[in-house]
């Protein structure tokens, strides 16, 4: 008896002290600093190496959840949405030697990339759908990126309640992987409305959140300290990791 | 009584390598286990397949309204309001999270720092456990807890006698045929498991090494595999625990703090 009460107490004290301990800590700087370090080690061994399985057709999910901001509502969204984004342009601008406005014909005209990849939350949920789209190294080639330049940042339409804009980045190391992309289709049509239209990005060895959704301008920068919170993205600014292949 | 003690004969038990490795992956396992809680929390599903889905569901913790909670094992339902599903947010009020706050880090449903504690222990833990490993290898230490060939014959009788059907043990070394058989669960297949499956979540590295959610059964199932070697390492750990509580809990903690182990009515007994 006395046994089973020591067991009982003693697991569940072990149990029941962590959640409070590590509340305590977690509110600690210096220890949520020291927490942090982890990313950089994770994203200096895993980087972004190797390919994304590929799937098949039928391997294609029929609900793939929508999980971000809302809709874009804002009369300018709205009404690029009205003529089927035909008049919609992609801009390419900052670090850049030339900066351009890349119209949805061209950005068309530009598709080189069909791929079924799956999709995985950082959640936890996995879903699996066919991108069609342009290669973003393609599209960040025609702007020809400054010697300086470290960073494409995706600014786009999506607003939070608090009218916080979306955004989020990518080294141009890991905007230069292969299977990383501007998709412009999915599942064989366009990018549905509340699914990112017209351009999003599909970073697929990394978790969704680096996918940014109503893509409407790409920033190429030496740094990500100015923009928004400073941690290069509208998650990543609430404490989520840049690095997110993990 | 403290003279006593000291004039009793003990022997050094526990290297300093193992004393420390032993409680940084104690440390790090309860940090794992609360921080992985608060991130099953965010999706409190499992799926036996690659990608989620719902026809391929072994486990789903919901909360199907205000002040309900559901667990769900294999298709079948079970009321669990007030334990898990609608549980203790960790804010001080009742809300519609799977595990309670009690047992998460941080308490309150934040998944972001839940996953800056499991990444930054995962490593801690994985450090302590090869350091573990290759200075046990180094010393020769794994050969007493490493369950052999001819240890094998011994399981049963081990068991009778745990069970109080047969009167003596079989003859063993320092570690008992039982324990030997959870250690090596525990070194050879719970650990690589964890470790492979939290690994194979890793959408960076499964376009490295694609064959690594492959031989999980898919993504999804990686989970899932998580979830399983996460609930087997707590029952090792309910285990271990009642075997220090039944031979000597000072007796054991001195030795894995100062690494001596006095001899006595438990003489050569390991946990």
């Amino acid at each position: 008896m006395k046994r089973k009460i020591f067991l009982a107490s003693t697991i569940s004290a072990a149990l029941a002290a962590c959640s409070p301990i590590g509340t305590k800590l977690n509110g600690n700087q210096h220890f949520h600093d020291a927490l942090d370090s982890a990313e950089r080690l994770d994203e200096r061994v895993l980087g972004t190496r190797g390919l994304a399985a590929l799937y098949r057709p039928q391997d294609i999910s029929a609900d793939f959840p929508i999980d971000s901001l809302d809709t874009p509502s804002d009369s300018g969204y709205e009404r690029l949405a009205a003529s089927g984004f035909r008049n919609f342009s992609l801009i390419v601008d900052g670090a850049v030697e030339a900066p351009a406005a890349i119209p949805m014909t061209q950005l068309v005209h530009m598709m080189n990339v069909d791929q079924i990849t799956r999709h995985d939350c950082v959640e936890g949920w996995s879903a699996v759908a066919q991108w069609q789209g342009v290669r973003l190294a393609d599209v960040l080639a025609l702007a020809r990126p400054k010697q300086n330049a470290r960073y494409a940042i995706f600014h786009c339409f999506d607003r939070d309640a608090n009218d916080s804009q979306y955004y989020e980045s990518l080294s141009l190391q890991q905007a230069a992987h292969p299977q990383t992309i501007l998709a412009l289709r999915q599942n064989g049509r366009p990018i549905a409305a509340d699914r990112g239209a017209p351009v999003r990005l599909k970073v697929p060895t990394q978790l969704g959140y680096k996918s940014a959704k109503w893509v409407k301008r790409i920033e190429v920068a030496a740094s990500l300290q100015p923009i928004g919170g400073g941690k290069g993205g509208y998650w990543e600014d609430q404490g989520y990791e840049w690095y997110a292949g993990i | 009584m403290i003279g006593m003690v000291r004039e009793q004969k003990t022997v050094y038990r526990h290297s300093l390598a193992t004393r420390l490795t032993h409680w940084l992956f104690f440390l790090a396992f309860m940090a794992l286990v609360s921080s992985g809680l608060q991130i099953f929390n965010a999706a409190p599903f499992l799926d036996a397949s690659d990608k989620t889905d719902i026809h391929r569901r072994v486990l789903s913790i919901d909360s199907p309204r205000e002040g309900a909670g559901v667990t769900t094992v294999f298709g079948a339902s079970i009321p669990t309001t007030g334990v898990l599903g609608w549980t203790d947010d960790g804010m001080g009020g009742q809300a519609a999270r799977a595990f309670p706050g009690w047992l998460t880090i941080p308490s309150y449903q934040s998944l972001a720092d839940g996953r800056r504690w499991h990444f930054f222990f995962a490593w801690v833990m994985v450090v302590s456990g090869v350091v573990y490993i290759v200075w046990s290898l180094l010393r020769g230490d794994l050969r007493e807890i490493v369950l052999r060939p001819r240890d094998a014959a011994k399981i049963l009788p081990m068991q009778l006698y745990y069970l109080r059907l047969r009167k003596e043990p079989p003859a063993h070394g320092k570690y008992n045929p039982l324990q030997k058989t959870a250690y090596t669960l525990v070194l050879f297949v719970l650990a690589p498991l964890i470790v492979v499956s939290g690994l194979a979540l890793s959408p960076g590295l499964d376009a490295w090494l694609p064959w690594l959610p492959h031989v999980l059964g898919g993504r999804q199932f990686a989970r899932l595999w998580h979830f399983v070697a996460m609930v087997a390492l707590l029952g090792f750990f309910a285990v271990h625990v009642s075997l220090v509580a039944s031979t000597g809990v000072i007796n054991h903690l001195r030795s894995m703090v100062t690494g001596r182990y006095r001899l006595g009515a438990h003489d050569g007994v390991g946990v």
